[in-house]
């Protein structure tokens, strides 16, 4: 019998972001580890889900960055650590 | 795939394994053999299935709720059941018969009927060819508790038994009376007189007739083939024909087998337990397309469906339907599986998801199979093509690198849930 496994796709890659006083990101090392300014705040949002489980925490921020890319980063509330994901 | 072509026969033995599914778990735990264990039902978990001798000796029996059984056995050690994994030793002990017989009829979970004609040229005697069953089981490696061909064959611990004869009725009563290990051989011509001697509750009755016969004072299968047959029928109708008829030793029906196809499956490994009923549902019927695009598929209708759930804990779920009307449409197939799934639905989070298509039937109905089958042409080509396309890939590139896009939870909020890939192979 075949098994198939699925792949997740869309996973969350890990960033550096740097932040200013309120914890909102001002410049990201990219994948390519150059350092993008973040020109502009969008929308925030939060994801609180799997409580039952193993918890999950994150706070969402889209920013526009210096190329004028929108790009959604989230920070793991648990650990602190920041992710760039698509939304 | 070919048609499935019906095959019967009119000497039969039926191999029965009592508690089989508390055997398999037991097997498989033996620090449980010591302790009194009652299996809780897959319908009804709030009802005990099966029991062992132990705990039926504290009073605990089949059907009673869970706490009426802590109740009076408080030693009472309660499993999960784990149907897929029955279900798996099951089939496991239909392929070793299949080494004897090709007619294999399954029963129910433990009970099988093998056609046995023309057997006598390749084993002998009935003795011989019961042998070679009770020897096939033991080798097949099924695990309930015989491991050596010694431990299977007149060993009082074995769970085996066998009964040998014209029909399955009679067979079957014979291997209830068949010692564990052992086997009951009625030869041709001695159905009447065996049958006379068995208990009413060999038959296949429902509470009330037997009551009524027990009131009439009928107490074994020969008091009641000693009425008038028009009598029976009189008090009992249509049933009661086939009741007197079956007491009688005249109706030997015979075992029907039929050439199992490899069936069709599809899978589905969650990333996290699944306990959603909606998800459940969704999964179920991305699964039935996956597995109705399958090309062994084209050009037949489904006709048994299953899904098996693994759970968590290890604890399985496993539903069948069989269709009326065979049918190619996804929804027909899904139905019945979703009324299972709202009716009990599965006793923990699901792990894994299997959709296995058993059964088919010709996709033959005048006007409209010309059509079915015209597209069924039609995307074979394009599976053809593609199957070339696929093995060129991975032929230059040492592996196939070509996925699905599917959709797995579209509505989680967490977005890497939402879709995943999946091997493709056309």
């Amino acid at each position: 019998m075949k098994t198939d496994r699925l792949i997740g796709i869309n996973e969350p890659q890990r960033v550096e972001v740097e932040l200013d006083e309120k914890g909102l990101p001002v410049g990201m090392r990219d994948a390519g580890y150059k350092i993008r300014a973040v020109e502009d705040i969008g929308e925030i949002w939060r994801i609180d889900d799997e409580w039952w489980r193993v918890p999950i925490h994150r706070r969402y921020v889209e920013v526009i960055i210096e190329s004028g890319r929108r790009v959604v980063l989230f920070e793991d509330v648990i650990t602190g650590e920041w992710y760039v994901q698509k939304p | 795939m070919t048609r499935t072509p019906l095959l019967t026969s009119d000497s039969a033995a039926c191999c029965w394994i009592p508690l089989f599914a508390l055997r398999c778990e037991t097997a498989r735990r033996p620090e449980l053999a010591a302790l009194p264990v009652a299996l809780v039902g897959s319908d009804d978990t709030r009802r005990v299935w099966q029991v062992s001798p132990l705990a039926r000796h504290a009073g605990v029996k089949p059907g009673m709720t869970v706490s009426q059984a802590i109740g009076l056995c408080p030693a009472l050690k309660l499993c999960e059941p784990d149907p897929v994994h029955y279900d798996a030793q099951f089939s496991r002990l239909l392929a070793a018969l299949g080494q004897v017989s090709p007619v294999i009829e399954p029963a129910e979970l433990g009970r099988a009927y093998v056609g046995t004609d023309g057997l006598e040229g390749l084993y002998g005697a009935p003795e011989k060819i019961v042998e070679a069953i009770q020897l096939r089981i033991v080798d097949c490696g099924l695990r309930i508790g015989n491991t050596g061909v010694e431990s299977a064959i007149r060993n009082p611990q074995s769970a085996i038994r066998v009964g040998w004869g014209q029909g399955k009725f009679v067979t079957w009563v014979a291997a209830t009376r068949a010692r564990p290990g052992e086997a009951v051989i009625v030869q041709p011509g001695d159905e009447g007189t065996f049958l006379a001697a068995q208990p009413l509750a060999v038959l296949p009755l429902d509470p009330d007739t037997y009551r009524r016969l027990r009131q009439l004072g009928v107490r074994t299968l020969g008091a009641l083939a000693a009425l008038p047959e028009e009598a029976v029928v009189s008090q009992f109708g249509r049933a009661g024909r086939r009741l007197w008829r079956l007491a009688a030793g005249r109706i030997a029906e015979p075992v029907v087998g039929r050439v199992a196809p490899e069936p069709i499956v599809a899978a589905l490994t969650f990333f996290s337990p699944v306990g959603e009923r909606e998800l459940l549902v969704h999964a179920i019927d991305k699964l039935i397309d996956r597995a109705l695009g399958d090309p062994r598929r084209s050009g037949w209708r489904v006709q048994v469906v299953r899904v098996r759930a693994e759970l968590e804990h290890a604890a399985s779920w496993l539903a069948e339907a069989t269709l009326k009307e065979p049918s190619a449409d996804r929804e027909r197939i899904a139905a019945p599986l979703k009324t299972q799934l709202e009716r009990s639905p599965p006793a923990g989070a699901v792990e894994r998801l299997v959709v296995e298509f058993t059964a088919f039937a010709a996709g033959t109905t005048e006007l409209q199979l010309f059509a079915r089958d015209a597209q069924a042409a039609a995307r074979a080509g394009r599976r053809r093509a593609l199957r070339t396309a696929a093995q060129e890939i991975k032929l230059r590139l040492k592996r196939s690198l070509l996925y699905h896009v599917i959709e797995v939870q579209p509505w989680s909020r967490l977005p890497e849930r939402r879709y995943a890939l999946i091997d493709y192979e056309p």
